[in-house]
């Protein structure tokens, strides 16, 4: 970890609010005729919590529903910006929130391999570099060239997935996808994932299947309430976490 | 900012087709509706004005043909671009992605469409004996200030729209009047004298003015008027930029 300490996130003093509002004004007579009197509550999802991520390292997001995990990654992808506090971040960076967001029904397998990509950022001559990769790795053989829409779940996760990991992008959020596909997919899930973090890629995953993430993730960070619980040794906080909430 | 955008050129590419194709896919004619839908919009003006109105205008044909296709790339752009941000909510809420892809890229595919439909244009400047002339070349001017001037517009429009649902009906009315207030259907001439101010303030009467004077009458734009619009439109430009990018942090929690 010494030998490469580079940060390739800073979150500083982050702390997101989100608006509760119960009968948002939407329109223009709402906001005028009921100007003060919409109940604004707020939720504050994340309180103060200031980490570092460093080149290369492979972290897993760890905390019971609602803890405000998928909120850090959503703010480390500039998805959603923080209320107060600064994050910075450095390379290349992509997020798997939702496989398969933008992916349009009509359109072939194939189409939507370029359609998704694009909106990764990528150009079309590195789509082309790649296509043959995706294809592969999604197993989806001739089914490539059928619309979405007739794919099964199973077959558009795996396309999805397959998408975001050949982006080679240099830091992967990850958000509770790991369970994509069957047992062999799902091994070379891992599997991929093992490689990328062997080419000292950065990953971040949010996840609940515990024992996996052990052996793939170097560091966890706990999060509870809005606040780190715990940051270290993956082994260590997980075990720390399943004593708590286990 | 400029780099981002160009780092995701792909993308821009993709959004770009998807506007100009999508839009009419499905129906039998396809993309041919947007150059047919203002052609039937001429013949109707054209049947209805110097007929019933009694319109003369020299050439009435081309003079309306003329303000019609500049104004339909105007408000089409308008009306798609207002509503882009919230079309693509889902991917939004989803991917980072530069944001400003989204009122370029309809902007762009209107710019496009516009260039094609100039082919009508010229078609019957030719077959209706006007002919052409080398000011033809400032074509490509005038539809740069004219992007320029409605991509401002659409960024403001389409970020403002997210927080307030109104806009989008409130500008409906704004450009059905703006419509009367342009000299689309008829010379200025023919504005009271009185209102004749609105005609030199508003910039889509300068803009259709520099398109007739390079097509229909082979002369130079009015300089005074263009220093106006090239003022007018990036400062429009500017500030549309400046809100989109005050509003764009909350379009995922918004949308």
């Amino acid at each position: 970890m010494i030998a490469q300490s580079e940060k390739v996130i800073e979150v500083k003093n982050v702390s997101k609010k989100f608006k509760l509002v119960y009968d948002k004004p939407s329109t223009l007579k709402e906001r005028i005729v009921f100007w003060n009197k919409s109940k604004v509550s707020y939720h504050e999802a994340l309180k103060d919590i200031t980490l570092d991520v460093n080149k290369g390292e492979t972290i897993a997001l760890i905390g019971v529903n609602g803890s405000g995990k998928s909120t850090l990654l959503k703010l480390m992808t500039k998805i959603i910006y923080p209320t107060s506090g600064k994050i910075i971040t450095k390379g290349k960076l992509t997020s798997l929130l939702e496989l398969g967001a933008g992916f349009h029904p009509d359109f072939t397998g194939r189409e939507n391999i370029y359609f998704n990509a694009a909106i990764f950022g990528l150009s079309a001559k590195e789509i082309d570099e790649r296509i043959e990769d995706i294809i592969n790795f999604s197993e989806l053989g001739e089914f490539i060239e059928a619309p979405v829409r007739t794919y099964s779940s199973g077959m558009y996760m795996r396309l999805a997935f397959s998408i975001a990991i050949n982006v080679n992008a240099d830091i992967l959020l990850i958000d509770e996808i790991l369970a994509v596909g069957d047992q062999h997919f799902q091994e070379k899930c891992f599997a991929k994932l093992q490689e990328l973090k062997k080419q000292h890629k950065t990953i971040v995953i949010v996840s609940h299947s515990l024992d996996s993430i052990k052996d793939l993730c170097d560091r966890a960070i706990w999060i509870s309430e809005g606040k780190v619980e715990a940051d270290g040794k993956a082994k260590k906080v997980i075990d720390e976490y399943l004593k708590v909430c286990g | 900012m400029l780099r981002e955008i160009y780092n995701y050129r792909e993308l821009l590419k993709t959004n770009v087709k998807k506007e100009i194709r999508g839009k009419y896919k499905g129906s039998f004619l396809g993309v041919l509706w947007s150059f047919v839908n203002p052609l039937l919009q001429v013949l109707v003006y054209a049947i209805v004005f110097p007929y019933i109105m009694r319109i003369q205008t020299p050439n009435y044909l081309q003079y309306l043909i003329i303000g019609i296709i500049p104004w339909t790339f105007f408000i089409t752009t308008i009306n798609q671009g207002m509503i882009t941000v919230r079309m693509n909510a889902g991917i939004i809420k989803k991917v980072y992605f530069p944001r400003e892809i989204l009122p370029l890229s309809v902007v762009l595919s209107g710019l496009i469409n516009f260039f094609i439909s100039c082919i009508i244009i010229l078609i019957f400047c030719l077959f209706g004996g006007i002919g052409v002339s080398a000011h033809l070349l400032l074509l490509p001017v005038i539809a740069l200030i004219q992007f320029v001037f409605t991509l401002g517009m659409v960024f403001a429009l389409s970020a403002i729209n997210i927080y307030i649902k109104d806009t989008e009906y409130l500008v409906q009315f704004i450009l059905n009047m703006a419509f009367y207030a342009t000299p689309i259907l008829y010379p200025a001439t023919l504005f009271p004298e009185r209102f004749r101010w609105i005609l030199f303030v508003n910039p889509m009467s300068e803009i259709i003015e520099a398109y007739r004077a390079i097509f229909l009458y082979h002369t130079f734009p009015d300089v005074n008027g263009m220093i106006y619009l090239v003022i007018v439109s990036v400062l429009v430009l500017a500030f549309g930029y400046m809100i989109f990018e005050k509003l764009k942090k909350g379009f995922a929690e918004e949308v």
